[in-house]
């Protein structure tokens, strides 16, 4: 019998989940200093990010200023790390948005089914079908001033129908689930269920799917900055500095060099991160 | 004397998973002759697909090793290039697969997935090639043929589309045809038609076929011999009266016992096999039967029991403590 | 089929009522009163009194909302009083520029990911698979802006190739080879955007495809693995290809927005932003109302095309 037992589970044993890598932990180390460094900007030995240095004007990188200066004389490692601090506050903001609204609901739809599901589903698919980011360009465009708070709020509402689209569906793959329909009919309350049985699996997804959505919110902040769209200059955040940097491109590439690269590095860290999640708790892609 | 179409010998298949290897079979030998029709029976995950798409050179392209060799008239499969096997797959040997729910490509027209074979392998025009196409589904039995051309797979219940592989196994008029449980997936009324399609064109059309299935009760009429199968390698064979009547081994018997048609004919009752199938990665030096079989000894446990021929010519089983034969008996 | 299709078009409808609400409501989302927001500069009686009649600015929300309507379904989007030239007009000249930017970006995009993935597919976490794994992830973390900004850093200040610098677009009319020049690097960003979508989720789709029993049983009716590989794996996987594409249009617009603001290529993404900077809001007005109607319809059409490419959709 025992022999029997061990046998069966020998048999369905799922794959090893891959080990998340070295790699993996260098992301986790880069992204944790980057908030670290945005969180303590204000304490930490820095040039102010504002000040304009007339008489050391687009200097390359050096003892004196670790990146160099922009055009204006300003010191560039400043203004990433304070710059930092838009696209992290955009990024985590908007998706606390998303999430706050989009996953409860996605999950309440996935569970109920019925027409609060349908009723839901149907005008959340009408809301993806809108293209999210020129509806924000629309909305950042009209409703001025521009403020940081309006850029997270739009951003947010916008990032909703995704959200709760990904939520639904990862939790639907989970409410069939024998052990789940087993709880119901031993009568467990819906607040048990949601709680104890779903939210626990539906976690690991929601997490992954939370890294790449905050990759992809930075990434729109940064095109709308670009655009001239997100917060006003003189405040320093990436995409600002890449937009100033367009009209001395050929005379400082620093300029666009060291914004991108924080940029990018930070975003691949993000992506890396959730990719690896994603495999590791054996989540199938979403797609963005 | 027939001609010999295929011979089989010790030939095994291993898929390297992510648990260790799995030796899906282990170690086969026979001979088929032209015309002949072979049974292949065993349990779910006994090995039998495993087998026949091994005989086919038709496993998957990584992960698996191969050993042994197989001779379909005089070409040898095991080691034989994609290119090369492509040479004799479709002329000398097709098959019909196990569900013909997933075995059609389902946005490409019936007809055409006929046609590609006329044209790629024989060189048809399209003219040519789409008539006998039509010809072809008039010959498996499917009605209006020249409209059923232009429909698509979802287009047909599951005895229809399988008529439509077998059309297409038929194209090329093979010397062998392979059908692994050709009616798994049908209800039992399509079930008969379907095999006695098969027996109909066996003889039009002058093939060997091996018929695949975990029901004994379908070979029972159709074959002249049978393969037993268990945990990948051949524990019985003979002719099909052997196997039926003269079994030696257990399992053969406990097989025939859990086969409804096959069970109520010989008025026993109908028991279903205790235990399950042994997990292949871990089988053990002895009979892999052992832990579910009611004579099983020490020694079955021990040492793995060969094939043993009888005095009747083809029937040989592999057991240590053979059932008494009821030959002579009766 | 005709049932799908009648869904899929009273969806259609709804969704760009809508987007029709809204983009008429944005004018309403500035403080104070449109009339002197539309006017801006041009605010002067004369136009105040045309403004009024045109928009029935003193009528109830609705009546205004159903006038502006009606002129937009007669193609007319109203009259900036900033550049004194009709909404519909200016976008009308914008509108080839976005187009054969996505239409070279798309035919790069597709030429280059189609059979990146096909190789891929065939020998998955294969050395090739493994590279072009890597790379599509790593272009996956770098937004088109900054593509854009690197590309033209290299090319333009660099290596010094002309016409492809910031305020250098040649028109097509006016000389065919120096337009593909200007629009080199901004297609070329595009693409690499939807390369990377595009190889991605086809690879996936195809190693899937593969796996299935019909390929298995192609393999044994002895037909060439390009064969297999393009008839019977590439057309269903196609249908995933497709789909994203299409949902893709409304991000590929977005990024073609970017590179036409850092290069001042004259599309309506730079005349979006330009008009936002002049506080141009009936020109704002006009160009989302169009990009987002134009996305919306171009989804549907891919949906439709989908339908036609795979049997297995309309009669789920
Ligand atoms: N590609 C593969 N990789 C790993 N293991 C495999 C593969 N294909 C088959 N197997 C294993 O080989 C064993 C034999 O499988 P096979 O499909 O031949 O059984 P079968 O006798 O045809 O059963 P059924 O009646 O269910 O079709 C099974 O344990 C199966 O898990
Ligand atoms: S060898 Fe032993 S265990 Fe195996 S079938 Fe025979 S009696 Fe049973
Ligand atoms: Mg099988």
């Amino acid at each position: 019998m025992s022999d029997q037992l061990d046998e069966l589970t020998l048999i369905d044993r799922p794959e090893k989940s891959r080990p998340l890598g070295v790699l993996f932990w260098v992301c986790v180390g880069w992204v944790g200093l980057n908030i670290v460094g945005a969180i303590s900007a204000n304490f930490l030995p820095l040039p102010d990010p504002l000040y304009q240095n007339y008489s050391a004007i687009n200097v390359g990188p050096g003892l004196h200023h670790l990146l160099g200066t922009d055009d204006l004389g300003r010191d560039i490692f400043s203004r990433l790390v304070f710059g930092s601090r838009v696209s992290l506050a955009v990024g985590v903001g908007a998706m606390l948005i998303g999430f706050g609204l989009g996953a409860p609901l996605g999950m309440l739809a996935a569970y109920r089914r019925g027409r609060f599901d349908g009723i839901f589903t149907t005008f959340m698919y009408v809301l993806l079908a809108f293209p999210a980011i020129i509806a924000t360009i629309a909305v950042l465009s009209f409703w001025t001033p521009r403020a940081l708070v309006k850029i997270i709020v739009v951003i947010g509402l916008a990032s909703v129908p995704l959200v709760y689209r990904v939520i639904r569906t990862a939790t639907m793959g989970i409410a069939t689930k024998d052990y789940v329909v087993a709880a119901r009919i031993q009568g467990a309350t819906d607040t048990r269920i949601l709680l104890k049985e779903l939210l626990p699996n539906v976690a690991p997804i929601g997490v992954s799917f939370l890294l790449i959505g905050i990759a992809t919110v930075i990434t729109l902040e940064g095109a709308l900055a670009f655009l001239g769209l997100s917060v006003n200059p003189p405040t320093p955040s990436w995409g600002n500095m890449i937009n100033e940097s367009r009209t001395v491109l050929a005379q400082n590439p620093w300029l666009v060099i060291f914004p991108s690269l924080a940029m990018c590095l930070f975003l691949l860290c993000l992506n890396f991160i959730g990719d690896r999640l994603r495999s590791h708790f054996d989540v199938t892609e979403v797609k963005l | 004397m027939s001609e010999r179409l295929l011979e089989v010998r010790d030939l095994a298949t291993t898929f390297a998973t992510a648990g260790g290897p799995l030796p899906a079979v282990g170690g086969v030998s026979f001979d088929l002759d032209q015309n002949e029709t072979l049974g292949i029976v065993g349990e779910s995950g006994s090995g039998k697909t495993v087998l026949s798409r091994t005989i086919m050179g038709l496993q998957p392209r990584t992960n698996v090793t191969v050993s042994g060799s197989a001779r379909l008239n005089g070409f040898e499969v095991v080691g034989a290039s994609e290119e090369a096997k492509r040479s004799i797959w479709g002329t000398e040997v097709a098959m019909v697969f196990q569900d013909p729910m997933t075995s059609l490509n389902p946005v490409m027209r019936i007809g055409k997935q006929i046609d590609e074979v006329l044209r790629v392998r024989l060189g048809m025009d399209k003219v040519a090639a789409k008539a006998r196409a039509i010809e072809l589904l008039e010959l498996v039995g499917i009605p209006s043929p020249v409209e059923r051309y232009r429909a698509y797979p979802g287009q047909l219940s599951g005895g229809m589309r399988q008529r439509v592989v077998i059309a297409t196994a038929l194209a090329c008029s093979p010397k062998l045809l392979m059908a692994d449980e050709p009616t798994t997936g049908l209800d039992v009324t399509i079930q008969a038609q379907i095999l006695n399609l098969l027996d109909r064109l066996k003889s039009q059309m002058q093939m060997s076929v091996i018929l695949v299935t975990h029901d004994l009760g379908v070979v029972a009429t159709r074959t002249s011999r049978i393969i037993v199968m268990y945990a990948g390698r051949i524990v019985e064979t003979g002719s099909t009266r052997d196997v039926f009547q003269h079994h030696r081994m257990p399992y053969t018997r406990a097989l025939l016992e859990s086969s409804p048609k096959v069970a109520n004919r010989s008025h026993t009752r109908l028991q279903a096999i205790p235990g399950r199938p042994p997990n292949l990665m871990k089988l053990t030096a002895g009979c892999a039967f052992a832990p579910r079989c009611a004579y099983a000894t020490e020694r079955c446990h021990r040492e793995r029991p060969e094939l043993t021929v009888t005095e009747s010519p083809g029937h040989a089983y592999a057991c240590w403590n053979p059932l008494p034969t009821t030959r002579g008996v009766s | 089929m005709a049932r799908y299709l009648t869904r899929r078009v009273v969806m259609l409808v709804g969704i760009v009522f809508v987007i029709s609400v809204g983009a008429f409501y944005l004018i309403h989302l500035l403080p104070g009163d449109p009339a002197v927001v539309i006017l801006g500069t041009g605010d002067s009686p004369q136009n105040r009194a045309i403004l009024f009649k045109e928009l029935g600015l003193n009528k109830p929300i609705w009546d205004q909302y159903f006038i502006w309507m009606r002129n937009v379904v007669h193609g007319n989007l109203g009259t900036s009083f900033i550049s004194q030239t009709s909404v519909a007009g200016t976008i009308r000249a914008a509108l080839p520029i976005d187009l054969e930017l996505i239409v070279l970006s798309q035919i790069l995009a597709f030429a280059t990911a189609i059979p990146a993935a096909m190789r891929s597919a065939r020998k998955p976490d294969g050395p090739l698979d493994r590279v072009l794994g890597a790379t599509s992830f790593t272009l996956l973390s770098i937004p088109p802006f900054i593509i854009i900004v690197l590309l033209v850093l290299l090319v333009a200040i660099k290596l010094q190739i002309p016409h492809t610098g910031p305020s250098s677009y040649v028109s097509l009319t006016s000389d065919w080879l120096g337009n593909l020049e200007s629009l080199a690097l901004p297609a070329f960003t595009l693409a690499i955007a939807s390369f990377v979508v595009y190889y991605r989720v086809l690879r996936s789709d195809l190693i899937a495809t593969l796996q299935e029993e019909f390929i298995t049983l192609a393999r044994s009716k002895g037909l060439s693995s390009r064969r297999i590989m393009w008839r019977h794996a590439f057309r269903p996987s196609s249908v995933a290809l497709l789909g994203t594409a299409g949902v893709n249009i409304g991000g590929l617009l977005a990024s073609g927005f970017v590179v036409q603001y850092l290069l001042a290529i004259p599309g309506l993404g730079y005349t979006l932003i330009a008009a936002i900077a002049q506080s141009d809001y009936l020109l704002v007005q006009g160009i989302v109302l169009v990009v987002s109607v134009g996305v919306i319809v171009i989804n549907f059409l891919f949906d439709f095309i989908i339908n036609l490419v795979d049997p297995r959709i309309s009669r789920e």
